[in-house]
C-alpha cells in the first residue's frame, strides 16, 4: 500500500519535473548537456583510475580537474545568462560569456602544464 | 770521513728493523713487549709461556716491577707495543709507570695482559677495575670448587680447579677445540655489568665460590657460581686488547706440563689445556688473530666504473669493500656472510647483506630509494672477538631533473584524451551557445 503510493508519488514528481524542465530555454538546455558531458567524462576517469592504479597521478588529477573545472565554469555561465535570475539582471549575457571564455582559457593553460 | 759514513749506514741498518717492527696499521701485531715481574724466578718458572711468545717473533723485555728505570714512553714515543703484568704483589711500580700511565698506554691502542693472584696488591686491583673487572675484595680469598676441582694425590682444599667452561668463539680461542680442562688456582673476579666490552673467556662452574680456604666460612661468599670469571678479555673501542686472569700460576711450566683429571670425570688427560688455551688467547690479545681491515671502498652505477659525485633517486648502484684479517704474518681474505651495508640518512633506508667472493671482496648492488637527500654508505661490523669495522662514506642523492620524468605514458592516454576532449567541447559549445538563437 505504502510502497505503491510512494512509487506513484515519485512518478508524479518526475512528471512535474519534466514538464517544468520542458519550459527551460534552449540555450540553458545546451549548457546542461555540456555540464552532463563534463561530469560523465570525469566519472569515466575515476573508474579508470580505480582499475589501473594511480601511477601518473598528475595526469589523472589534471584530466579530472579539467572536467570538473569545465563543469563548474559552465554552471556559473548558466547562472548568469538565466533570464529568471534577478541577481544578474544588470549583467549582459555577452559579458557573462566573455568571462566564461577567459576563465576557460586560464583553466586549460594550467591543465596543459600539469598534464605531464 | 768514509769510515764515519760506513758506521752511520751500519748503525741505521741495525736500528731500522727495530723501528719498522713496531705496531702499525699495516702490521698490527705487537712486537716489543715489556714484561714486569715480581722477581726474576718467574722468568724461568714460566719459561714455556715466554718461549712460545718469543718463537712467534715477540721481543720480550723482562724488568722487575720496582725497577726505578722502567718507563713505557720516552720523548712522547711508546717504547713498547704491549705490557705483561706478572707482578701480582707490586704496591708501587718503579720508574715513571703508574696506574694513569698504564691506562694511557691502553687508551693509545696498546695491549695488556694482567695476571693477579691471591693477595693481589691494591695497585693491580685498581688496574683491573679500570678495565671493568672486580677482583674479590677479600685479599686472602681464592676460588674453591668442590665439584670440578682437579684430582690430585692429596685431597687438598679444592682450590686447584679444572675449568672447561670456555667462551664459544673460534676467533678468540682458535679453531682447534681445547679438550683438556684448564688448571686454575687463584683469585676470582666478576665483571662490571655496566661494561659491555668485557667478556668472560673461562668461567667457573655453578658450584664454585670465592672464600678464604683456610678459615671457616661464616658469612655467605660475595662471589658465587658462574658469576665468577677465571679469565676475562676486553677489547676497547680503540681495538686495544686486554687479558685479565686471577691466577699467575696458570701460566707456569708446572701447570703447562701437569696432567689433569677433573673430579667426577673418568678421562685423565696427559697434559692440561693451559698451554693451548693461553697460547691461543695471547695470539688473540696480541692481534695475531681477529684483526680486520677494510680497504678499497668503492661504489658506482651498475654498468659504470667511475665513482659519481652524486646519485639520482632510483639509480641502480654497486657497492664494494675489501675486508682482510691479519693472520700474524700477512693479510688474509676475511670470509663471512654477515657483513651488512646501510644506505643511511637518519635511519637506514636500505640494509643489505654483502655477498663475498671468498677472496675478501664484498659487494652488493641495490636501488637508491625514492628519497633524495644526503645519504651515507655505512658498514658497522661488530663481531665477537674481531676488531670493529666502522666505515661511512657520504653521498648526496638528487631528485629527477624536470626533463628526466617519463612523458607520454600509455596508461595516461585516457587522461590526455579527457583534457583534450574538454578543450574541443569548450570550442564546440562556444559556437553552439553563440549561434543557437
Amino acid at each position: 500500500m505504502g510502497r505503491s503510493s510512494s512509487t506513484k508519488d515519485a512518478q508524479a514528481l518526475f512528471h512535474s519535473l519534466r514538464s517544468a524542465y520542458a519550459a527551460t530555454p534552449v540555450n540553458l538546455k545546451i549548457i546542461d548537456l555540456y555540464v552532463g558531458f563534463a561530469v560523465f567524462t570525469a566519472l569515466i576517469q575515476v573508474v579508470y583510475m580505480a582499475i589501473v592504479g594511480s601511477f601518473p597521478f598528475n595526469s589523472f588529477l589534471s584530466g579530472v580537474l579539467s572536467c570538473v573545472g569545465t563543469a563548474v565554469l559552465a554552471v556559473c555561465l548558466r547562472i548568469q545568462v538565466n533570464k529568471e535570475n534577478k541577481e544578474f539582471k544588470d549583467l549582459p549575457p555577452e559579458r557573462a560569456f566573455a568571462d566564461f571564455v577567459l576563465c576557460n582559457l586560464v583553466l586549460h593553460l594550467v591543465i596543459m602544464n600539469f598534464l605531464g | 770521513m768514509g769510515k764515519l759514513w760506513v758506521i752511520f749506514v751500519a748503525s741505521i741498518s741495525i736500528i731500522l728493523p727495530f723501528l719498522c717492527n713496531s705496531f702499525s696499521p699495516e702490521t698490527p701485531t705487537d712486537r716489543r713487549v715489556l714484561v714486569l715481574l715480581d722477581d726474576f724466578a718467574i722468568k724461568s718458572s714460566h719459561s714455556l709461556y715466554f718461549n712460545s711468545l718469543k718463537s712467534r717473533g715477540f721481543d720480550l723485555d723482562f724488568k722487575l716491577a720496582d725497577d726505578p728505570k722502567i718507563a713505557l714512553q720516552r720523548y712522547g714515543q711508546y717504547l713498547y707495543d704491549a705490557l705483561i703484568l706478572f707482578c701480582p704483589s707490586i704496591e708501587r711500580f718503579g720508574g715513571s709507570i703508574d696506574l694513569a700511565a698504564i691506562i694511557n698506554f691502553v687508551d693509545s691502542g696498546h695491549d695488556l695482559i694482567i695476571a693477579a693472584d691471591a693477595n693481589a696488591s691494591d695497585l693491580i686491583r685498581e688496574v683491573a677495575t679500570e678495565c671493568g673487572v672486580e677482583f674479590d675484595e677479600d685479599p686472602s680469598a681464592m676460588v674453591i670448587d668442590h665439584t670440578s676441582y682437579a684430582v690430585s694425590a692429596t685431597e687438598g682444599d679444592h682450590t686447584l680447579i679444572a675449568g672447561d667452561d670456555f667462551i664459544k668463539s673460534d676467533v678468540i680461542l682458535g679453531s682447534k677445540k681445547i679438550d683438556a680442562p684448564v688448571l686454575f688456582q687463584g683469585i676470582g673476579h666478576s665483571l662490571n655489568p655496566s661494561n659491555s666490552l668485557v667478556l668472560k673467556v673461562l668461567s667457573a662452574s655453578p658450584a664454585a665460590y670465592s672464600a678464604n680456604p683456610k678459615s671457616k666460612l661464616s658469612t655467605p661468599p660475595s662471589l658465587t657460581g658462574s658469576a665468577i670469571s677465571f679469565v676475562s678479555i676486553v677489547q676497547a673501542r680503540n681495538n686495544a686488547r686486554i687479558l685479565i686472569t686471577g691466577s699467575l700460576s696458570m701460566f707456569s711450566n708446572g701447570f703447562f706440563r701437569s696432567h689433569v683429571q677433573k673430579a667426577g670425570s673418568p678421562t685423565k688427560h696427559e697434559k692440561s689445556g693451559n698451554e693451548q688455551f693461553l697460547t691461543e688467547l695471547s695470539k688473540w690479545a696480541f692481534h695475531e688473530r681477529g684483526h680486520l681491515k677494510a680497504v678499497n671502498v668503492k661504489h658506482h652505477k651498475v654498468g659504470e666504473t667511475d665513482e659519481p659525485a652524486l646519485y639520482r633517486i632510483n639509480d641502480d648502484l654497486e657497492y664494494s669493500v675489501e675486508i682482510y684479517e691479519w693472520s700474524g704474518t700477512s693479510w688474509e681474505p676475511y670470509v663471512a656472510d654477515d657483513v651488512q651495508v646501510q644506505f643511511y640518512m637518519m635511519s637506514p633506508y636500505v640494509l643489505k647483506t654483502l655477498l663475498n667472493n671468498k677472496k675478501g671482496l664484498y659487494s652488493i648492488s641495490f636501488k637508491v630509494p625514492d628519497v633524495y637527500g644526503v645519504f651515507q654508505f655505512k658498514v658497522e661490523y661488530q663481531k665477537l672477538g674481531y676488531t670493529s669495522l666502522s666505515l661511512s662514506k657520504q653521498i648526496p642523492v638528487r631528485p629527477y631533473r624536470h626533463n628526466e620524468y617519463e612523458r607520454f605514458i600509455p596508461t595516461a592516454y585516457p587522461y590526455y584524451g579527457a583534457a583534450f576532449s574538454m578543450m574541443a567541447g569548450f570550442f564546440i559549445f562556444s559556437f553552439v551557445h553563440l549561434y543557437s538563437k
